[in-house]
């Protein structure tokens, strides 16, 4: 158990449910606020200038433990060094994990920070808000996930939204609902569009794009013109909500609809050769999958890699013996192979197709894990340490921003803090964040994120 | 939501001398790929085979040596009390390859 302001809230085994009653709350009522689009935009960004023009997140859900992965120890006493030994890479001085060796070959393209940190609770749900929206918990004013500010800020591109999360939203991973994947107050127009299913399943087919059976084109037609009529009336008594709600229909229309849309989410279009260049599993199709959204336009894609740390293999390693069993064979044989697969074709397939210049990947997670093996072999939450990564676009590969003490237990050099990240990505994408702004409390316009890019990452 | 992995892996190996090379993995989970190498029947070496598609095993006791290529494959977590999975397990995608000192 842990407190977030007065509530107490369980880690990983469930949640409070005062908890679930305050949250739920707060976020159906910061939906219906009327004053959520009243964005501060003048000369606010320009994508034309921008390095970054599309982005790809990995997000690892459950969290590697920065010891076992890319902020190694080796000289550490054995309960902190852990059971993997570290491998050289292509950068003189940058050692990972040995089960990391295609990424060893590509690090001159990968920008490590290892001194990154929060201070707020070691729950899996403030780790990911942190890290998808820039902002900590805050019931009262919900903020939206940075592809969603992203939508709002340059729209889409085509008939693909802007903001796409693979393969589907994270569900319960134990403390509450609110996992940072929302619009929030940006509105309908802006939420994620999110896949549902399983690109790596033989009968994969995109929910949301299929015609319903029984339905033909020009009776959906039909239907749709008659729904804009009745929209139209709508609009006499409503305005500002229903035109967002409006815009959102529109979106899904267009998804129904359009050839381009049901292209880009086609991976029968790949050859075999390419699908097993990912690897054949949800992970690896759905990097696949990210990779065909970007070539057709959607300019932020997410991919969750997992949706929960309950009774599967993830990289919440507590080794509990229970319902969080992962342990180093999971890491082993599952985790770091399949991350080590996907990430190094996602990375060197945008290469080749000239399309890393402008794509940044970042592979974020909630937070670190314990310096120190528990008793059982695993390690537990640390959001005071841990390392995540960007390559592509103009993020300057080959380096180490930041580091930890001797045990990786604190940061020593540069410590980094979440909102800084997401300001580096704000930025690299062209978005003034002295100008850009979104409502705040009593509608004062604050800024997308309280913190500046981080300088060194730059070319 | 579970990962899924359809479909089967399949990669086929050549051996030159003491070196054995593979081809890439058609189906590939991208799970943990490793070399395994008996001598008169008894494992006595994996190897880590994701990086590199030759190997060749330094061991040259006399004996009948055989290399296959095995992956991992994720069934479910479940583990014993010392974390070791119960039903997850290697199993060979490859033809093997023999070779006599």
């Amino acid at each position: 158990m842990l407190n977030i302001g007065n509530e107490k809230v369980r880690l990983c085994e469930g949640l409070t449910r005062r908890s679930f009653l305050t949250a739920g709350t707060a976020a159906a009522g910061a939906l219906t606020l009327p004053t959520f689009f009243r964005f501060q935009e003048a000369g606010a960004a320009d994508a034309k200038k921008a390095k970054i023009r599309n982005c790809i997140t990995l997000f690892l859900v459950g969290s590697p433990g920065q010891l076992d992965t890319w902020d190694m120890k080796p000289d550490a006493p054995a309960e902190v060094r852990g059971k993997f030994k570290p491998t050289k890479t292509n950068v003189t001085g940058i050692q990972i994990c040995e089960h990391f060796p295609l990424m060893a070959r590509m690090m001159d393209k990968v920008v490590l920070i290892r001194s990154l940190h929060h201070k707020t609770g070691a729950t899996h749900e403030n780790g990911q808000r942190w890290m998808m929206t820039g902002h900590d918990f805050n019931p009262d004013s919900m903020k939206p996930h940075i592809g969603s500010v992203v939508s709002r800020v340059f729209g889409a591109r085509g008939d693909l939204p802007a903001n796409v999360i693979l393969p589907g939203p994270i569900g319960n991973t134990g403390a509450g609902p609110l996992h940072g994947q929302t619009a929030a107050h940006l509105g309908s127009a802006h939420e994620p569009f999110f896949l549902n299913a399983d690109p790596a399943s033989r009968n994969f087919k995109v929910g949301d794009l299929e015609v319903p059976s029984g339905e033909s084109q020009s009776r959906l037609d039909a239907r749709k013109r008659l729904l804009e009529q009745v929209d139209e009336l709508q609009k006499f008594n409503e305005a500002r909500a229903v035109g967002e709600h409006d815009a959102a229909y529109q979106r899904a229309f267009r998804l129904l609809t359009s050839p381009e849309a049901k292209r880009a989410f086609n991976l029968d279009e790949e050859t075999g050769k390419m699908r097993d260049r990912y690897g054949r599993n949800t992970f690896g199709q759905s990097c696949l999958m990210a990779r065909r959204l970007i070539e057709a336009g959607v300019r932020f894609v997410t991919v969750n890699h997992f949706d929960t740390v309950f009774g599967l293999s993830c990289w919440d390693m507590h080794a509990d013996g229970g319902g969080l069993n992962n342990t180093y064979y999971d890491y082993e044989r599952f985790l770091c192979p399949q991350f080590d697969w996907a990430f190094s074709a996602l990375v060197s397939d945008l290469a080749d197709r000239g399309m890393l210049e402008e794509t940044v990947i970042a592979v974020f997670t909630e937070f670190g894990r314990t310096p120190r093996l528990n008793g059982r072999g695993g390690r537990d939450h640390y959001p005071a340490a841990w390392t995540n990564f960007f390559a592509g676009a103009n993020f300057k590969g080959g380096q180490v921003i930041g580091a930890t003490d001797k045990i990786g237990s604190r940061p020593i050099d540069t410590p980094i803090e979440p909102p800084q990240m997401l300001a580096s990505l704000y930025h690299g994408m062209g978005i003034n964040l002295d100008t850009t702004m979104m409502p705040g409390p009593g509608d004062r316009p604050v800024r997308l994120v309280e913190a500046e890019p981080i300088p060194q990452l730059f070319k | 939501m579970e990962q899924k992995f359809d479909a089967t892996p399949k990669a086929e190996l050549r051996l030159r001398g003491r070196t054995v090379t593979r081809s890439d993995v058609a189906n590939d989970w991208g799970l943990q790929l490793r070399w395994v190498v008996k001598r008169d029947g008894k494992v006595i070496a994996t190897a880590p085979a994701r990086a590199d598609a030759a190997y060749e095993h330094s061991d040259t006791t006399p004996g009948k040596y055989e290399i296959e290529l095995e992956m991992f494959k994720y069934v479910n977590y479940a583990k014993d009390p010392a974390g070791e999975y119960t039903q997850s397990k290697f199993v060979v995608i490859s033809n093997t390859v023999t070779y006599t000192i």
